[in-house]
């Protein structure tokens, strides 16, 4: 039994396609592939398989993971191999790793991931929005009301931004991600807009496309985050987590 | 990839299931447009979901993109809040592979798979910016032509099409392409090359006939306008099946299409001869291909596509014969790659069940008999030949194998049918339940008791039918022996087991006045769909009164199409295409039927319908004589 990590891109009209049907799809990937893929017992095996974190219908990304388990593999490089021969063009498998027996599994690692954030043509604002986004940032506390699943709740986004930049039309935002402290890139430009008072419909009115997506560590240096996938000591990046 | 979409991200994302309309599926097909000379539309006028699961389509699509000179692309109704954007917005109905307007395309091909979809076919017309009458198109426009079993009366969309292919589509969609490309080289004009299509056999041209009408309503005559214009056109056929084009590669859907599976087709035509039946005399004779075949194309299949599940398609598995071999085959292989194996249409014997036990989560199936009618008197009427004997002895069986959950079809509306008929069916669900109490001693139950689910439709005859000459009963007929069904079911001693459904009225008394409907109704489905109707067939969006009420302003009385009883020498709206099964055979099986008396199968004996003309599948071979 061999886990493997994949990291794959989503792009072009394939962004449209959901979460759920993304697993579909790859569950036909791996069979049209023939990969040794470990299946559940019971009467209705499944295969094993696990996301990291469900990209928004319309989303891009260039740093999505799943985990595999399989019976035996070959190489993770004749996995991607076969993979790509096999799928559309707009999903295609970047790079994969086997995983120690002491990894955690990518759906409940992730902590931060980084994302370029355009506005689409007919979204776009009149203003200056660069410099003004700039000035919001750089706010000490920027609050804002986050849905939950018991209600709403009142949240301060600022800790949750490691970092960001804006140039060339686009914020690029890196920010806290997972099942603790979830910051989404479009509540921070909803809650921008808002202080403009323009409302705005961030599903439709923004490009989202992300990154990377990064889980949390700690070494001598002090508390890092690095990709899902890393074959280098300099992907990591030291930031401080929130309270 | 085609990256460039006909429609904005903005208004992909405000619209239900994107992905209706991105294409760019596995398997999916691009070419270099510059590069071939037709191109080619095929629709099938539903949501993307209904018309990803029609097996006719992947067929042809894999055959026409198969020629070098021909790219085929997909198209579907877009869903009603897309309808609405483009309308607002003026965007053209793009196909899926390319994203390019359908207007621009040499060939707009509509699978026509049941009556309900007439007013999609208007709005896959209208999105397109193609004018609905033929009449009004030109060069410009493609060639819209239909197909599938609709055509065999589609009369009444006789107006809105420039051709039909009657039958089989893989047998002459070349030599259609080759003189269209002909046509166009000489500079023929759009009504010369509609002309010589009528010399291709199997393609109707609706406007080339010239239809009078009698006083009392009925049709007077059916002539051709011209002299080389055929009488009568006849149903195309493929002959040999385990040489025909199948599609190995077929698009595979990112949504979960209602056939979210591989389809292996295993044999056209069916046997039974059910008197209701259109598909069981349109696609006769049968013919079977070869096991070897289909265990090729399984494999291929699956590995083409990364489906984990296939069926088995028909119109009655278990008259193939080759299903023990194939079966055996399939279970072993998919067996060793963990996919799933759906086995519908199988009668209920020692045999299925053997096969199912293997095949499915006993506890989680379900039996599925279709005994269609109540009691004995009205199945002999409708010649399925299914007895409450055998049903009693599958229950049985199928009890003692550890199933207990049945459903039931049956049909109300039925000729000559009585309430006695009807009360049959409570009678039958309780036998059944009686038959699992007897079966199964209370020690083995488990907790678990019998459940039966009774289903019933209401009877629409349809034409190439015995029935085609039968009254179809009215909507108040329909509710009231829906009533008498579930009084029936409330009576029996077992009725808390036994649930029943029942279908609406409304859409089948629609379909009724479609299915046997004449050229006249045309004016009614353009002003029913100008006023808003479409996708018919979906329940929410189906509006009975408007449609009743545009009958009304058009001037027609739809009982004319569903209530009347057809005298004999009736001239029939289709009476200018042949099936292969002639009037008289069907005739003669009316009869037959009105005497209460079953016909063999072909297997047994031959009734002499007319398919023999084509020497082939069942007519050739031996038979077994009566049972």
């Amino acid at each position: 039994m061999v886990k493997v990590r994949l990291k794959y891109s989503k792009n072009g009209p394939i962004k449209f396609i959901g979460h759920l049907d993304v697993m579909r799809y790859f569950q036909k990937a791996i069979r049209r592939a023939d990969l040794d893929i470990k299946y559940s017992e019971g009467y209705s095996p499944h295969q094993l398989m696990s996301f990291a974190q469900p990209l928004n219908v319309g989303a891009t990304s260039d740093a999505e993971y799943v985990d595999m388990t399989f019976e035996s593999i070959t190489t993770v490089d004749d996995i991607q191999n076969r993979l790509n021969a096999t799928m559309n063009e707009g999903i295609k498998i970047l790079d994969a790793a086997v995983l120690g027996d002491n990894d955690g599994k990518a759906m409940t690692i992730v902590a931060a991931a980084k994302y370029k954030v355009t506005f689409r043509d007919s979204a776009k604002p009149t203003f200056d929005w660069q410099s003004e986004l700039r000035e919001y940032l750089s706010g000490e506390h920027l609050m804002a009301t986050k849905k939950t699943k018991s209600g709403e709740k009142e949240i301060d986004m600022k800790p949750l931004i490691f970092d960001y930049d804006i140039k060339d039309e686009a914020l690029y935002i890196l920010i806290s991600a997972g099942s603790v402290n979830n910051l989404k890139a479009s509540l921070i430009i909803d809650n921008f807009m808002k202080s403009k008072g323009i409302e705005m419909d961030t599903i439709i009115g923004l490009q989202l496309h992300k990154m990377e997506t990064y889980c949390a560590g700690e070494d001598s240096k002090g508390s890092y985050i690095v990709p899902l996938i890393s074959h280098s000591e300099s992907d990591k990046i030291y930031v401080t987590f929130p309270e | 990839m085609n990256e460039k979409l006909a429609l904005s991200d903005e208004i992909l994302l405000s619209v239900d299931k994107p992905e209706r309309y991105i294409g760019n599926e596995v398997n999916s097909v691009t070419k270099d447009k510059n590069k071939v000379d037709i191109r080619f539309a095929m629709c099938f006028p539903d949501v993307y979901e209904i018309g990803m699961s029609h097996l006719g389509i992947q067929i042809l699509y894999g055959l026409f993109n198969s020629y070098d000179d021909v790219w085929c692309e997909r198209v579907y109704s877009p869903w009603v809040d897309l309808d609405k954007v483009m309308r607002e917005k003026n965007i053209p109905l793009f196909a899926l592979e390319s994203q390019e307007p359908v207007k621009n395309f040499d060939f707009l091909g509509f699978t026509i798979q049941y009556e309900m979809c007439y007013t999609n076919i208007l709005q896959v017309l209208d999105l397109s910016g193609i004018p609905l009458k033929s009449c009004d198109r030109t060069w410009d426009d493609p060639i819209v032509i239909g197909g599938g079993p609709c055509t065999y009366n589609a009369e009444p969309m006789a107006e809105f099409f420039d051709l039909f292919y009657i039958g089989e589509g893989e047998t002459r969609y070349r030599e259609l392409f080759d003189l269209y490309k002909e046509s166009k080289k000489n500079g023929d004009s759009r009504e010369q090359f509609l002309r010589k299509c009528a010399k291709v056999p199997g393609i109707y041209v609706p406007s080339l006939y010239e239809i009078k009408y009698n006083d009392d309503w009925t049709i007077a005559s059916i002539n051709p306008m011209y002299e080389d214009v055929p009488q009568l056109v006849v149903k195309e056929m493929v002959t040999d099946l385990s040489d025909a084009f199948y599609p190995t590669k077929p698009v595979v859907p990112f949504i979960k299409a209602t056939q979210d599976r591989v389809v292996l087709e295993v044999m056209r035509g069916c046997i039974r001869g059910c008197r209701f039946c259109q598909a069981g005399m349109l696609y006769r004779p049968l013919r079977e291909k070869d096991v070897e075949v289909l265990e090729k194309y399984a494999v291929q299949l699956l590995e083409n596509t990364g489906y984990e599940e296939i069926s088995l398609s028909s119109l009655s598995s278990s008259d193939y014969s080759g299903l023990p071999e194939l079966i055996d085959f399939l279970i072993d292989y998919c067996r060793k790659k963990k996919i799933n194996i759906s086995l519908p249409s199988l009668r209920i014997d020692a045999f299925s069940l053997d096969v199912m036990s293997k095949v499915q989560d006993i506890k989680k199936s379900s039996l599925t008999f279709a005994p269609e009618a109540g009691s004995q008197r009205m199945r002999d009427v409708i010649n399925k030949g299914l007895t409450e004997e055998v049903i009693l002895k599958g229950a049985h069986d199928a009890f003692e194998g550890g199933w207990n959950r049945v459903k039931l079809y049956f049909m109300l509306g039925l000729p000559g049918e009585t309430d006695e008929d009807i009360e049959g069916i409570g009678d039958i669900a309780n036998k059944i339940a009686k038959e699992y109490f007897d079966t199964v001693p209370k020690e083995n139950r488990h907790g678990r008791t019998v459940d039966i689910v009774a289903s019933t439709s209401f009877f629409v005859p349809k034409p190439f039918t015995p029935f085609q000459w039968a009254p179809m009963a009215s909507k108040e007929d329909f509710l009231e022996k829906a009533n008498t069904t579930r009084r029936g079911i409330m009576a029996q001693l077992n009725q808390k087991h036994i649930k029943y459904n029942w279908h609406e009225t409304d859409a089948s008394v629609m379909e009724g006045i479609l299915a046997r409907g004449d050229r006249r109704i045309a004016d009614v489905i353009l002003k029913a769909y100008k006023k808003g109707c479409i996708y018919d067939a979906w329940s929410e969006h189906f509006h009975y009164d408007v449609w009743m009420e545009t009958f009304a302003e058009c001037g027609i009385e739809p009982t004319f199409y569903t209530t009347r009883e057809r005298s004999k020498d009736e001239i029939f709206p289709w009476d200018m295409l042949n099936c292969g099964v002639t009037k008289q055979f069907l005739y003669r099986e009316w009869e037959t039927a009105m005497s209460g008396k079953v016909s063999p199968n072909c297997r047994q004996q031959c009734m002499g319908c007319g398919a023999r003309s084509y020497n082939v599948g069942v007519c050739m071979e031996e038979k077994t004589g009566r049972n």
